[in-house]
């Protein structure tokens, strides 16, 4: 059998904030032991100390031969997907033939927390500079800001004020 | 101890027929609890060991909460919007009315500091659990409390004494000229807030003007009153605030002191009691500040009088917040006092208990250290942001001197309409150093999946030698927490959990496939199976 690697990557709410991580039986240096439940604990070559963390499943959709897992290590939780490092490769290279026409298209501002919208500040039609306000959000209490996170052309405003929103609806569509 | 009577007229005792007076019976014998989550069950559970029955209210979001478990009935008030449920004063009142109730317990945030809350409890002919209307008034308004502290010649922090005029653009060149005299940077604060809600902190006169707005509205949807004043920004500062009790007869005293100077956004992430680091006599004249305050506003039951500590060791008056504390329990397990209990009589117009007057007494040396930590469902690397949802995994740690207070357990959802406090850890232990000790194992023992919270925070604290050696203030979360890096740093390790499991699967798949089922656990084998289907060998 050849080698194998899988390929980890940040999902959710930290998606791109760290590179994503390749593991290989031979070379990773470690070993992951369940417990039941979700819990679990890493034995990492080169360090005394294993650690206990916490592993599931995720039901969440994702492409095929993907497969998502809830991490928590000393309680920070972290969705992330795992893909045997082949396939991720071949998926990319596919992607690059392709070109880069996925970068151009219409920015859809999403939800990043469940709340109710406070204020709207765009209108269809509008332009918005980067780091503009485009609404406002309110959730437990707390207001959030929601700018825009390029230049472009408001197309679409999808909310009203009052409007409750759940975390993946889309909310201002900029082209 | 100061036993001055207040000058605020007593509340008339005809009103409330429930009143017991014979000091063996329950203060009460059914009490509606205004308020959800963990205040709530803490309200239920001082109920329970009194044995007065408790009636709960809730939103179709807390249907199945815990609070609605736990009480002996539960009245359903209106849809999740706080505006449409737990701070409709009409629909609760009529529920403790209808079932009769005899008194009303707000706990805090949602009715706790209206005072048009505690005059409906009262006009309806019930006690309510908290200082009277009047009081509320005095005290529960910032500005109100201000000017009562400076008549007793207890110095507030440096600010306005009246409303800032947000809607008469007139008024601006006034607002911009008293705000040049305070000085910047300096804080716009909500007159009726509390937890840093309708806060705004302002770095040049430039930016005032919207931070009024941004302020005022916050503070009209947080709590119905967009009146905002402005107060100067005392840096490094220590948040240290005394918990008070007062009876009918205008008895106050103090039972302790509370350092809660850790916090983000102005809202608290870990308190302690005693605070760290204060001599008996700086300790005895803190609780002699908010007791004079107090007394002049004419306190009744519980509240708590905050400060801010400058770095020369003065102490300056913030506000009175006329409610029980979200931090009460570290003084309850220092003090030994069930400041819930007390309430309870005080309520019913009993006097100050021995109990009370005992840990009143005691205050002022208090002989061993207790520290909370709030569990909250945000994410302290991306600067605290809400972050609501279903925990699906929750173990709470135990053993010596191990306080929860919760109401969560797995597989309920932490809905996005209210505070996103989801438990309070409490550790209690001889001092301070064993305190910490005890906060990093009972941290250890805690396991929460589903969402992510604030746990790396504490983590964090529990193990900072700063925080060992008391470097306490209000500027330490931002000197020293740097979430992201943390969170990135565990998310190298998380992926590397996720790989190593990810090649067990895979190779296990290839043993199931072949008859060799390996896996231990429901879902790991569901895992494998499917794995077995998805991933290509």
């Amino acid at each position: 059998m050849a080698a194998v690697s899988i390929r980890a990557t940040l999902r959710g709410a930290q998606e791109g904030t760290v590179e994503p991580r390749v593991v290989e039986r031979d070379a990773a240096g470690g070993s992951v032991e369940l417990h039941g439940g979700a819990r679990a604990t890493l034995r990492e070559a080169g360090s005394a100390t294993p650690r206990q963390v916490l592993i599931q499943p995720l039901d969440r959709p994702g492409p095929a031969a993907a497969r998502r897992l809830e991490v928590v290590v000393d309680g920070w939780r972290f969705e992330i997907e795992v893909e045997p490092e082949q396939r991720a490769a071949l998926r990319e290279r596919a992607r690059r033939d392709r070109g880069d026409a996925s970068h151009s298209g219409p920015l859809e501002v999403r939800a990043i927390i469940p709340g109710v919208v406070l204020s709207v500040a765009v209108a269809p039609g509008d332009e918005v500079a980067a780091g503009q306000q485009l609404l406002v959000v309110e959730a437990m209490k707390m207001q959030n800001e929601l700018r825009a996170s390029r230049a472009g052309t408001v197309e679409r405003v999808t909310v009203g004020e009052r409007s409750t929103i759940e975390v993946g609806d889309v909310l201002v569509v900029i082209e | 101890m100061a036993t001055s009577r207040s000058e605020a007229p007593p509340a008339p005792q005809s009103g409330t027929p429930s009143l017991r007076k014979d000091t063996s019976a329950p203060p009460f014998r059914r009490l509606l609890i205004a308020n959800r989550g963990e205040i709530a069950v803490r309200i239920i559970r001082a109920c329970r060991e009194l044995g007065i029955e408790t009636v709960a209210v809730y939103s179709d979001a807390d249907a199945h909460a815990a609070h609605v478990r736990l009480a002996g009935a539960a009245v359903r008030i209106g849809p999740p919007p706080p505006t449409e449920s737990y701070l409709r004063i009409d629909a609760i009142v009529a529920a403790a009315v209808e079932t009769g109730s005899e008194a009303v317990h707000p706990g805090y945030g949602f009715l706790a500091e209206r005072a048009s809350f505690a005059t409906a409890v009262e006009h309806a002919g019930l006690a309510f659990v908290g200082p009277p209307a009047s009081v509320i008034d005095a005290l529960g308004d910032k500005l109100h409390a201000r000017r009562t502290a400076r008549a007793v010649g207890v110095d507030a922090v440096p600010g306005t004494l009246e409303p800032a005029p947000v809607d008469q653009p007139d008024q601006v060149e006034a607002i911009l000229a008293e705000a040049e005299a305070i000085g910047f940077p300096l804080l716009v604060k909500a007159a009726a807030g509390g937890g840093g809600r309708g806060m705004r902190r302002v770095a040049t006169a430039a930016d005032l003007p919207a931070a009024l707005a941004a302020g005022s509205q916050e503070a009209a949807s947080a709590f119905g009153d967009g009146s905002v004043y402005l107060e100067r920004e005392i840096a490094p500062a220590r948040h240290i605030e005394v918990q008070l009790l007062g009876d009918a007869d205008g008895r106050v005293i103090a039972i302790g002191e509370r350092d809660c100077s850790l916090q983000r956004r102005h809202q608290k992430l870990v308190e302690e009691a005693p605070a760290p680091g204060l001599t008996r006599e700086e300790r005895t004249h803190l609780h002699d500040l908010a007791v004079r305050v107090a007394t002049a506003a004419g306190l009744r039951n519980a509240a708590t009088a905050e400060f801010l500590r400058a770095p020369d060791g003065r102490f300056y008056f913030l506000e009175v917040n006329t409610r029980l504390q979200v931090e009460h329990g570290v003084t309850e397990l220092v003090s030994g006092l069930d400041i819930v209990r007390e309430q309870l009589f005080l309520a019913a117009g009993r006097p100050l208990s021995e109990a009370a007057l005992a840990a009143a007494q005691a205050a002022a040396a208090p002989a061993s250290h207790a520290i909370e930590v709030r569990i909250s469902a945000e994410d302290p690397g991306r600067a605290f942001a809400p972050t609501p949802g279903r925990v699906t995994h929750w173990v709470m740690p135990a053993g010596p001197g191990v306080r929860v207070d919760t109401a969560i357990q797995a597989g309920e959802r932490v809905p996005p309409d209210y505070d996103n406090l989801i438990a309070k850890l409490m550790v209690h232990a001889g001092d301070r150093p064993a305190a910490i000790d005890r906060l990093g194992r009972a941290l250890d023992e805690t396991e929460i999946a589903g969402i992510q919270t604030s746990l790396p925070f504490h983590r964090f604290v529990a193990r900072d030698p700063s925080f060992r050696e008391e470097e306490l203030s209000t500027d330490w979360v931002a000197k020293h927490w740097e979430g992201a890096a943390e969170q990135a740093a565990a998310a190298g390790v998380a992926q590397l959990v996720a790989g190593l499991h990810a090649l067990d699967v895979r190779d296990q798949a290839g043993a199931l496939g072949r008859g060799v089922a390996t896996g231990n656990g429901s879902w790991r084998r569901a895992g494998l199976e499917e794995a077995a289907d998805r991933w290509p060998r």
